[in-house]
Order: C-alpha cells, then sequence, then structure tokens
C-alpha cells in the first residue's frame, strides 16, 4: 500500500506525541471534577413541568434558546444560498437512460408514505423524539427519492421560494408578538396549561414554531438537493 | 468482567480513549489524503467523534431519556437537555457546511479538471 | 452488559472508519461512513439520547452521505 510511502517518521512521531499528551491531559482533567456537580438541567427540567411540554429537549431547542435556533436557521439558509449562487445555471444534467418500470412505479407509492412521516414526526415534535429538523430532512429525502427515479421531474422554484420565505418571516413575526404582548422576545403568549401535557394542542407556540422550523428545513433541503443533482455537469 | 465494565469510571475511560482515538483516525485521513471528497469524509468523522465524547461524558446509567410520558415523573432522575439540545444544532450546521464544500468542489472540478490536492498549483507561476 | 455493549460497538466504529480512509475507491468510502453513522446512532440510542439519535440517523446517515454520492457522481464526469 502507498501509505508507508507518503508518511515521514517525523509525522508518525509527532502524531504519537500528541496524541499521548493529549490523552493524559483529558485523563487528569476528567478524574478531577467534583463529585456532586449542580447541574443546569435540574432548573431548566422543573421550569419545563410549568410550560406544559412533555420533551424537555425541544423546550430547551425552540424555547429556552429560541434565539439560537434563529441563528441556525440563518445558516442553513446562508448555505442554501450559497450552493445556489455557486452552482451555475447554464449546466444541463442529462439523465441518458430511462428508468425501470418497477423503480418508477415503487418510487411514486413509496412518496406519500414518506412524506406522511416525516410530518408526523414534524407535528409530534413536543411529545415524544423527533421535531422541526427531524421531519424536515425526512421530507427532503422523499423529494431526493423522486428525483433520482424519475427523468423530467423538478419542485418548481416558485413554490419553494413561496413556502421558505412564509416560514422565515413568521417565525420572526411570532417572535416580535411575544415582545409586544409579553416584554420577551420569543416568549410564550398562548395559554400552556399544565393539565394539558401530553395532549397534542399544548405548551403555547412551541409546537407551532417547530413546524415553522420544519416546513423552513425541509424547502431549503429540497433546494439544496435539486441543486446538486440538475446544475452539477458540465456545458 | 462485565461487572468490571458496567462501573461509571470504566465507562467515561472508555468513551474519552474511544472517540479520541476515532479523532485522530480522522486527523490522520485529512493529513495524508489527496481526493476532494475523503478530506470531506475525514472532516466529518473528526466531528462524528466530537458528538460521541459529548454524550457519552454526561451519561448516568440510572437516569433515564429527558422526556416525560404518563403523568409526572420525579424530574431529578432525568439525564442533562441542555448538550441533547446543543449537538442537535451542531449536527444540522455540520452537514450545511459539509454541503457548500461540496459544491465549491464540483465548481473548482468543473474549471480545472483535477481532482486532487497535488494537482492545484495554479498561483505558483 | 451496558459497558461492554458500548465496548463492543466502538471497536467497531473504529476499525470501520479506519476502512473508510483506506480505501482506493471513493464510493467504497462514502458507503463506509455511513456504517460509521449507523454505529453512532446504536451508541445514541444506548445513552438515552433519543432526539440525538433521531437527527444522527436522518442527517448523518441519510442526507449526508447522500449528498457526497451525488457530488462524486459529478465530479467523475469525463466527457
Amino acid at each position: 500500500m502507498s501509505i508507508k510511502r507518503t508518511l515521514p517518521t517525523s509525522t508518525i512521531s509527532g502524531f504519537t506525541l500528541s496524541a499521548v499528551l493529549i490523552l493524559t491531559f483529558l485523563k487528569i482533567l476528567l478524574e478531577n471534577l467534583p463529585s456532586s456537580i449542580h447541574r443546569a438541567g435540574d432548573e431548566l427540567l422543573k421550569l419545563n413541568t410549568q410550560e406544559g411540554v412533555a420533551n424537555a429537549v425541544t423546550t430547551v431547542v425552540v424555547y429556552f434558546r429560541g434565539f439560537d435556533t434563529l441563528g441556525e436557521i440563518a445558516v442553513l439558509f446562508i448555505a442554501s444560498l450559497g450552493i445556489g449562487l455557486m452552482l451555475s445555471e447554464n449546466s444541463q444534467c442529462e439523465i441518458k437512460a430511462e428508468s425501470n418500470f418497477m423503480l418508477k412505479t415503487a418510487s411514486t407509492l413509496l412518496f406519500p408514505i414518506i412524506t406522511l412521516y416525516g410530518v408526523y414526526v414534524m407535528i409530534y415534535g413536543h411529545l415524544s423524539p423527533g421535531g422541526g429538523f427531524q421531519g424536515g430532512v425526512i421530507i427532503a429525502s422523499a423529494v431526493l427519492l423522486l428525483l433520482i427515479s424519475h427523468k423530467d421531474f423538478e419542485v418548481p422554484h416558485s413554490v419553494i421560494v413561496l413556502l421558505e420565505t412564509l416560514a422565515g418571516v413568521s417565525y420572526v413575526l411570532i417572535g416580535l408578538i411575544g415582545l409586544f404582548t409579553l416584554d420577551i422576545f420569543l416568549g410564550n403568549f398562548l395559554p400552556h396549561d399544565v393539565a394539558q401535557m401530553g395532549m397534542l394542542v399544548s405548551g403555547g407556540i412551541i409546537p407551532i414554531i417547530y413546524i415553522i422550523v420544519g416546513v423552513k428545513v425541509g424547502s431549503e433541503m429540497s433546494m439544496i438537493v435539486q441543486n446538486l443533482i440538475k446544475r452539477g455537469e458540465n456545458v | 468482567m462485565f461487572e468490571y465494565l458496567n462501573q461509571a469510571e470504566s465507562i467515561k475511560n472508555i468513551v474519552t480513549i474511544g472517540s479520541m482515538v476515532l479523532l485522530f483516525i480522522g486527523l490522520f485521513g485529512l493529513l495524508t489524503q489527496k481526493h476532494f471528497i475523503k478530506i470531506f469524509i475525514s472532516i466529518a468523522i473528526m466531528e462524528t467523534a466530537i458528538f460521541l465524547f459529548f454524550i457519552g461524558n454526561i451519561f448516568n446509567k440510572n437516569f433515564t431519556a429527558p422526556i416525560i410520558n404518563d403523568g409526572f415523573k420525579n424530574v431529578a432522575i432525568m439525564n442533562d437537555p441542555i448538550p441533547h439540545a446543543m449537538i442537535l444544532t451542531a449536527i444540522v450546521i455540520g452537514m450545511a457546511v459539509l454541503a457548500l464544500g461540496v459544491s465549491f468542489a464540483i465548481e473548482y472540478y468543473k474549471l480545472t479538471g483535477n481532482t486532487e490536492i497535488d494537482k492545484m498549483n495554479e498561483m505558483r507561476h | 452488559m451496558i459497558g461492554f455493549i458500548i465496548l463492543f460497538t466502538f471497536i467497531s466504529i473504529i476499525t470501520v472508519a479506519f476502512f473508510s480512509i483506506i480505501q482506493k475507491k471513493e464510493a467504497d468510502s462514502i458507503i463506509l461512513f455511513m456504517g460509521v453513522g449507523l454505529g453512532s446512532v446504536i451508541l445514541f440510542f444506548v445513552f438515552s439520547a433519543p432526539d440525538v439519535a433521531l437527527t444522527e440517523a436522518v442527517i448523518g446517515a441519510g442526507i449526508s452521505s447522500l449528498i457526497f454520492l451525488m457530488a462524486l457522481k459529478h465530479l467523475k464526469a469525463t466527457a
């Protein structure tokens, strides 16, 4: 194999020396931790029952650290924008072979089932593991399945732009409504009873925001995937 | 042997050493490989190692997942939900950055036609 | 029992990751990277983190590897 010819001995020795040093440093660090650490999560778990949401991770992502989720959506938007700008529009990707009859029928039958599963994971994000990010990417993978099995399938550009814009604007609008009514940006202004924990309609604005996040992430990932398939070849 | 491995200290040792070895495998791939896709895969392996290190070191055997079901459980016996939320954000952002990097590689290949970093010497003359 | 499962899964993840970098063809390297994603999903489930496991399964072993495969198709075009 060609590995031994390309690695000089100084690289290997520096590698092992740094590995040993970092491992001993980590061992010393991890052994000297105090035994009773007061976890920050204990306070949040107690506050979580006041919101009436069963999934504590959803509350942390959407409500207690909702501003970080807004920044994460911004990062995804910039990545999608960059991919759309880099891959030029002049390249035409021709799939030369027509797909098999079995492949076309099976993918047409599977697409609504996968989309339904993605919508289920998105809507039940506050009751069971799941949420907006997972459901949106599941919907994007269903679109990918249709894109690679049919030659002429294309998601219309205007539909994706409309969905993405509406979702992004309504996220900030809900935050501003919370600011005007409760003096908290992204505050919980809808009623959230503790007695409703475990029901579908519970937790105030938390499922609404997660559905908005899911719509935005799903449409963005569909756009990324479509750009990577359709716009890659040489002119 | 099973009782020795089930202690909290040995689980922490296994997680620390295992994820650091995975990090150094990824670093080795980043330094020696020449194709674009293999460099991106090495970066992704390093990110996976960091996520495993994070979640593995706050794991406590006696606690359960942070989800309340069927009435109120005692909230003191659940895991910490804050690192889970941070790792969720990190996974999504890592995927977005790698997708952008891959589109850069495709555009560079369309311009010059080489896919190895050894032959990227347009600035040398 | 949990300690043995964690040790066994870590050893398999490290082996699969090492073989993923060594390969000569790039398509094999991407498929073995999906194996690393699968192992990490199992580990996240054992660590009592279901949200992180679902996210890693959908994104790490799903969309991210498929994006690499689509880019590989464009990078190998000779015409």
